[in-house]
């Protein structure tokens, strides 16, 4: 369980201060499937990026299964990242001179996995994703956009996290594979116990959520539950 | 994939500037490890040469090595007491006399007197009495005798008789007190037996190979100075040709035939051990007065190779840690340069979940894996420099030091007295080959890595303050 209260994150540019995230609230259960839109620029990625700890709020905070980030040494939160947070991020953020395989290996190693398992899990991650076992070897930099975007989230689900929180996950993806990356995360949510935050206009997508929130102007409205 | 083949592929993701930075450190590497190479060859080199100076000191008249000729002479008085100095061993008093052929023509009398009173030419300058002999000298005069008459032949030369060739030079007669050379080491003799009581007077001598060979003299044989009689008790091999061109007599005998009994040329104090031979040498110094004696170590050209070959030890030193430095500076200054492109790939790595010490780690052994290829080919540089560099750094000190000898050296070379010695000790400078050994390029290697580490340290460092937002930053 996630509880996120009166969250506030400002920058300074010049002598203006923006606040893209201002005082924003709300609880999602585990297992959940939750999905935020907004226009651009309104402060969704810095939103995901709080609940990531990848930034520290100004204010407020998040409490994941009872434990304050707002109280955490730096290691760990390194620690929650590594463990509890799957992270897609939009611009995909892979290690160009590194294969596809050892990108999604890496967060293994951080988490200690024996090299055999890793690279196990590795190849049956990128096979979830469709990406071809051929390319499984090639560098990131000769992979297309839509491909770096499933080895961006092979890697997220590396080490089994308890939330995802993923930046327009199926934004570069023709619409067929992008049903199935919709597909695999709503079983993730529904069979693993997974609680996934997606940042997406993908209509199919937001269809599937079991909530659905807007960010504007810095708060976060959640819109009718349109199941179907 | 690991961290260090992480490192390995990331200290090769731009291979060009890979090259250049290996390349620059290579110079570095290679410039400490000759340093380091010249450093530890000169240190064996100068161990090697204290070694053979050993542990004895020479005593002599004070000014008795200088152009002025000597002061008074030393004394029985002055054996006893450098007999009484801590840590002395053994004294040993010496006479040197300087014979000269007996049917030699009035011009090259003049000549072979003129060189004889020659201060400073051969042996303790102005100390060696003339006395005439029946033997010839083993060493032609040649050349040698040209060169070095040619100042003193000066005023006879208008007689038109200067027959150089038939000059003749004189040979060295050294009444010892024990069965050593005027260096302290014993004497090597080939035949025959020693003179038995160095103390009494004795009509036995010691005749060296040459000049006993030139003068077809056997043990037991019998030549005259002074027109007393010797009879040949050995002969002895001192090694080199003027060495060889001398007789060795007992100490009374010696001073008998000077006609100045009780008084010594030189001494030759021996010291127990060699830690004790710098303060022994000053405690002496002290005990004789300056004004009386001059005490040296072993030979005064030996001393200034040595002081000349520590010169090259200290630059080789300082320039070994400036290299050593330049290849720290130049890791540091890359590796930050890295950290700082990287900054957004180091926020990626910290957002999935790296620690702070596993990014640094990776960071220092990409700076290692730079430093290793600028080893290989920095000991490869080395192994053909260090030579040359060497070689280069003692010639340039040698020919200084060839400068502040060059007066007394060219000056008695003629006559034996410094010039042998002299002449062996540019050879030992010339001959430091500084081959690089693996012991000493693995050491310096060592150091490089440690260097390395240091240096590379700070930017690893760096790389725990980026936050793991960057992530998001645009590139
Ligand atoms: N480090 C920063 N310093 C200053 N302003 C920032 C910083 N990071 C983000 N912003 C600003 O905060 C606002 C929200 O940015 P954010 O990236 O969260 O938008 P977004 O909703 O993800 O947009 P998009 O849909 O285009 O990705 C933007 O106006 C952006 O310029
Ligand atoms: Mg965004």
């Amino acid at each position: 369980m996630i509880e996120v209260k009166d969250l506030v994150r400002q920058f300074k540019s010049g002598d203006r201060t923006i606040k893209p995230v201002n005082g924003v609230s709300f609880e999602l259960e585990r297992g959940s499937l939750a999905s935020i839109v907004g226009k651009s620029g309104s402060g969704k990625s810095t939103l995901l990026s709080l609940l990531g700890a990848l930034d520290k709020p100004t204010s407020g905070d998040v409490v994941v299964d009872g434990v304050s980030l707002a109280g955490l040494p730096d290691s760990k939160l390194t620690e929650y990242r590594r463990r509890d947070i799957g992270f897609v991020f939009q611009q995909f953020n892979l290690i160009p001179n590194l294969s596809a395989l050892d990108n999604v290996m890496l967060p293994m190693e951080f988490a200690g996995l024996r090299k055999a398992a890793r690279a196990q899990r590795a190849r049956e991650l990128l096979a979830q994703v469709q990406l071809d076992s051929g390319k499984h070897q090639r560098r990131i930099n000769r992979l297309s956009g839509g491909e770096q975007q499933r080895v961006a989230i092979a890697r997220a689900l590396a080490n089994e996290p308890k939330l995802i929180l993923a930046d327009e996950p199926t934004g570069n993806l023709d619409e067929q594979t992008g049903e199935h990356i919709i597909e695999l995360l709503s079983s993730l949510s529904r069979d693993h116990n997974t609680t996934i935050l997606v940042v997406t206009h993908d209509r199919s997508l937001a269809r599937r959520a079991d909530r659905r929130f807007r960010l504007l102007q810095g708060a976060l409205n959640e819109e009718a539950a349109a199941r179907n | 994939m690991s961290v260090l083949a992480r490192s390995v592929g990331n200290a090769f993701r731009n291979k060009i500037r890979t090259a250049a930075v290996v390349a620059v450190l290579a110079v570095a590497i290679g410039l400490a490890l000759s340093m380091l190479v010249a450093n530890q060859a000169v240190g064996a080199r100068i161990e090697e040469l204290n070694a053979s100076v050993g542990t004895t000191l020479t005593v002599n008249p004070a000014g008795g090595q200088g152009f002025e000729g000597g002061g008074e002479p030393l004394t029985a008085g002055e054996a006893a007491a450098a007999a009484a100095v801590p840590n002395v061993t053994s004294v040993v008093g010496t006479k040197a006399l300087r014979l000269r052929t007996e049917t030699t023509t009035t011009t090259d009398s003049t000549g072979a007197a003129g060189g004889a009173t020659q201060p400073g030419a051969g042996g303790p300058g102005g100390q060696g009495a003339s006395v005439t002999t029946s033997l010839t000298a083993a060493v032609d005069a040649g050349t040698l005798g040209n060169r070095n008459n040619s100042g003193t032949m000066n005023g006879t030369a208008t007689n038109g008789t200067a027959q150089a060739p038939a000059f003749s030079l004189p040979i060295t007669a050294t009444g010892t007190a024990a069965e050593v050379d005027s260096t302290g080491k014993a004497l090597d003799i080939t035949s025959g037996t020693g003179l038995g009581d160095y103390a009494a007077a004795s009509t036995k001598a010691l005749v060296g190979t040459t000049l006993a060979e030139k003068n077809s003299l056997k043990v037991g044989s019998s030549f005259t100075i002074a027109g007393k009689t010797f009879t040949v008790a050995g002969t002895f091999d001192a090694g080199t040709t003027f060495g060889n061109n001398a007789i060795y007599l007992t100490l009374a005998e010696a001073q008998a035939l000077a006609g100045t009994p009780g008084e010594l040329s030189s001494m030759v104090v021996t010291v127990n051990s060699m830690e004790n031979v710098d303060s022994t040498k000053a405690a002496l110094q002290t005990a004789l007065g300056t004004d009386k004696a001059d005490v040296t170590q072993g030979q005064r050209n030996l001393e200034t190779a040595v002081s000349s070959l520590n010169s090259v030890k200290g630059i080789s030193l300082v320039a070994y840690i400036a290299a050593l430095a330049t290849a720290g500076l130049i890791i540091l200054l890359i590796m930050v340069m890295l950290v700082r492109e990287r900054r957004r790939e180091i926020g990626v790595l910290k957002a999935i979940g790296a620690r702070n010490r596993t990014i640094g780690v990776q960071f220092v052994l990409e700076a290692l894996v730079l430093v290793a290829l600028g080893s290989v080919v920095g000991a490869a540089i080395a192994s053909f420099a260090s030579g040359g560099i060497a070689s280069a750094l003692i010639s340039s000190n040698s020919s200084t030091a060839a400068t502040a000898q060059g007066g007394p050296g060219g000056f008695g070379g003629g006559f034996g007295g410094q010039g042998g010695p002299f002449g062996g000790a540019t050879q030992l400078l010339s001959s430091v080959t500084a081959s690089a050994s693996p012991g000493v390029i693995a050491a310096g290697i060592a150091a490089v890595f440690a260097v390395a580490v240091v240096g590379s340290l700070v930017p690893a460092l760096l790389t725990a303050r980026i936050r793991p937002i960057e992530v998001l930053r645009g590139e």
